[in-house]
């Protein structure tokens, strides 16, 4: 058939074209992957979304510790921190209201002085195991450093501090410790009496800034996170842990390919601009052949972008496929269509190149923010939510939304794939109807 | 084969073609000749169906472009006047895919693919993308592209544009061979010298209308037996020159163009001792003769006052 020779030539100038190979699927490529490393530290602090609340259960801990630890916590940008008693932060995390409650043990300074393991858990509702394993990770990474800080300020600043006349820094100390300091720090003066004292005090200096080693250097205890499931009273609708670019994925995917087909459709214009759009129209191709031809190649060129970014985050980021082999390829083919016939019509109603690029540009910055492919649907305004739902890029997201995330057989939601395939009948229907009008009124030379 | 009657094209208030006629005998090599603007392009868009025409009725093969423009779109084939190739794809996929729209496929397009590229001289860079050839390939390219079906009748829109004289050369070459062939050619230019040398029949086209057409022979006759002089003078003589000539017997008529003067004459030879006198009496060097014969150069002048390249 013609449209596939239409198709096949446009695929073969494709592939054979570095720029576009780049543009098309190493560059979205090279983008998700720092994505993804980024969302590592700091999603919701990055993008103002609310905090995550959790409890902080410090019992038998002086005031000064825990709200040193409180503060901690929240500089991190990720929580809202509140202190409980350890009943009040099991109810909490069985009810829904804290996604994680950090218990610290009740002996934690006595522990922590003679040098023992510091167990603290994290309590945490399964239904709501993304946040809670954002506090683990935050955790974990903020006591190592806490852990490595204090070690250093131990064992150096405070003699500095107090030789230059400065007491404020060891009375600081001393109040973390309400005391047991002058214990520790004696044991440091029995050191410094020592004629290895210098050789020593030269040798922490130099591993100062690698706060692990620090750690070990310096004698501090380890401190170990237990993460313990706090099931909640209510249903648990979603018991398995979500990998946060499950979501973010295919918002990113769809982005880059609306530039993608924007950029492919825009052949088109190239083309016209060749003469080799006349030429075509002056063979017996017709108009449905060469509409088509142009989509298809398009459409494939976008399914191939897809596909590409979906198995790059499956490989390097553990993002989910779906539960079968066909829900998302189906997917990814029905917005690849939609947005070929979405980006052909805009194409089709320019006057040229020029202006096609600058509407398209334009048309892509804004179905990506009212699509929810910039900031996550949920949380724009209701009335911006509902204009969302005319652009095809709201119902590829969540038809993506509901394989990735909550790992669903398409068919269970039809309804996104069947609008798509609609806007894709109807959008193509209408390229065919403009450029056949087009063609009539010689506006294709 | 053609059969053109009273076309007219308009694109807005602008009437590219006004009312042309003419036609196109099987196997005839005709050339539309004018200068660019001309109209010669937009009457090739509506020959090939590819401009729907305003006015007038326009049959090739005995199909009417307007009512069966796929039947005329089987029987021709077109050389653009740009370079209408994929650049970026090899010579020999290039006319793979021109082939496959024909509905040619298999070893009879690759039979096929293989003869136009022995035909333009590029068998040997199939597989080399087009951007990388010289313009003179890339218009051989572009000649052959139009051919891979076998058209009946072939359009070419000035297919020389652009390119050095050898080249220029080889792709006359060829056009001539198709005509030898049999082929019904339509070949516009303005290149008065390509016409002279390639057309059996001339239609002279200029501002939309059909200014000449017939034969070169017969066109070049209905100049006359003139000889255009053209001299070079400084510029402060032009004006005594021409009233002193325009009333002589010989002159036909005086003109300045492009800081020349011409006189066309029935003889020229007869008239330059004259002119040669006049100069001498004034002490006037002459910095340049020329003497031309009557070409269809002479016949667009007297037809339009224009030179075709203005």
């Amino acid at each position: 058939m013609v449209i596939f020779s239409v198709a096949g030539k446009d695929l073969l100038r494709f592939l054979g074209d570095r720029r576009a190979l780049v543009v098309s699927l190493a560059l979205p490529l090279v983008l998700t992957f720092i994505m993804g490393l980024s969302f590592g530290g700091g999603l919701f602090g990055k993008s103002g979304i609310s905090a995550i609340k959790i409890a902080l259960v410090a019992e038998g801990i002086p005031e000064l510790l825990r709200d040193r630890f409180t503060e901690g916590l929240e500089e991190s940008g990720f929580f809202s921190v509140s202190w409980v008693d350890s009943n009040a932060a099991d109810f909490l995390v069985r009810n829904g209201e804290v996604s994680a409650a950090v218990v610290l043990p009740d002996d934690f300074l006595r522990q922590a002085l003679s040098f023992e393991e510091i167990p603290i858990l994290i309590w945490k509702d399964p239904g709501s195991s993304l946040k809670a394993g954002i506090v683990e990770e935050v955790l974990s990474r903020g006591l190592r450093e806490y852990q490595a800080g204090e070690a250093a300020y131990l064992g150096l600043w405070p003699e500095d501090a107090a030789a230059a006349g400065d007491s404020s820094a060891v009375d600081l100390v001393e109040k973390y410790f309400e005391g047991a300091f002058s214990t520790l720090w004696q044991s440091w003066r029995e050191v410094e009496n020592d004629s290895s004292w210098a050789e020593f005090q030269e040798r922490t200096a130099r591993i100062m800034d690698r706060q692990v080693a620090l750690v070990e250097a310096l004698g501090q205890p380890g401190i170990e996170l237990e993460v313990q499931d706090k099931v909640s009273d209510q249903d648990v609708s979603q018991s398995e842990d979500i990998n946060l670019f499950n979501y973010f994925l295919p918002t990113f995917a769809v982005f880059f390919l609306m530039f993608g087909v924007a950029g492919a459709t825009g052949d088109f214009h190239r083309e016209r601009k060749m003469g080799t759009l006349q030429r075509q129209l002056m063979s017996p191709l017709r108009a449905l052949e060469f509409v088509l031809g142009k989509w298809l190649s398009a459409s494939l060129q976008g399914s191939l972008q897809l596909m590409v970014l979906f198995l790059g985050g499956a490989i390097l980021f553990q993002v989910n496929l779906g539960p079968d082999p066909w829900s998302l390829p189906l997917a990814i083919v029905l917005t690849c269509t939609a947005a070929t016939g979405f980006f052909l019509l805009l194409t089709l109603l320019c006057r040229d190149e020029k202006m096609a690029d600058n509407l398209k540009t334009i048309v892509v910055l804004i179905s990506a923010m009212l699509g929810g492919n910039m900031v996550p649907v949920d949380s724009l305004p209701p009335w911006i939510s509902a204009v969302g739902q005319f652009f095809f890029n709201y119902w590829a997201n969540l038809s993506f939304s509901h394989i990735l995330v909550s790992n669903r057989n398409i068919f269970e939601e039809p309804q996104p794939l069947l609008i798509l395939f609609g806007a894709t009948i109807g959008l193509l229907g209408a390229s065919l109807i403009v450029f056949i009008l087009r063609q009539r009124r010689g506006g294709l030379l | 084969m053609i059969q053109v009657e009273n076309l007219a094209k308009k694109f807005g208030s602008l009437r590219a073609v006004d009312g042309i006629s003419f036609q196109v005998e099987r196997g005839v090599l005709f050339g539309l000749l004018g200068p660019n603007g001309a109209g010669k392009t937009t009457t090739i868009n509506v020959l090939s169906t590819l401009l729907p025409p305003d006015e007038g009725k326009v049959t090739i093969g005995g199909y009417e472009v307007r009512l069966d423009p796929a039947a005329v779109r089987r029987l021709i084939g077109i050389v653009p006047q740009e370079i209408a190739l994929y650049q970026d794809l090899a010579a020999r996929d290039n006319l793979l895919f021109w082939g496959r729209l024909y509905g040619l496929a298999g070893k009879d397009l690759g039979r096929r693919v293989d003869e136009l590229l022995e035909l333009a001289d590029l068998h040997q860079q199939a597989k080399q993308k087009v951007e990388t050839f010289s313009g003179g390939m890339k218009r051989r390219l572009n000649l052959v592209a139009g051919l891979v079906h076998s058209p009946e009748i072939l359009y070419l829109d000035e297919p020389t544009v652009g390119i050095d004289a050898q080249a220029r050369s080889r792709i006359l070459e060829m056009i001539r061979e198709l005509s030898n062939r049999g082929m019904t050619v339509i070949y516009t230019t303005h290149y008065l010298e390509e016409a002279e040398q390639l057309c059996d029949r001339i239609g002279v086209i200029d501002k939309g209308r059909m200014v000449a057409l017939g034969d070169k022979e017969q066109l070049i006759d209905q100049v006359g037996d003139q000889d255009i002089i053209r001299l070079h003078l400084p510029q402060d003589a032009h004006k005594e020159f021409m009233e002193d000539f325009a009333e002589s017997t010989d002159c036909l008529g005086v003109r300045i163009f492009r800081g020349k003067i011409e006189v066309c004459t029935v003889d020229g030879a007869r008239m330059l001792p004259g002119i040669q006198a006049w100069l001498s009496s004034r002490n006037l060097d002459l910095q340049q003769l020329e003497v031309e014969r009557p070409n269809l150069e002479t016949l667009y002048l007297n037809l339009t006052g224009r030179d075709l390249r203005e």
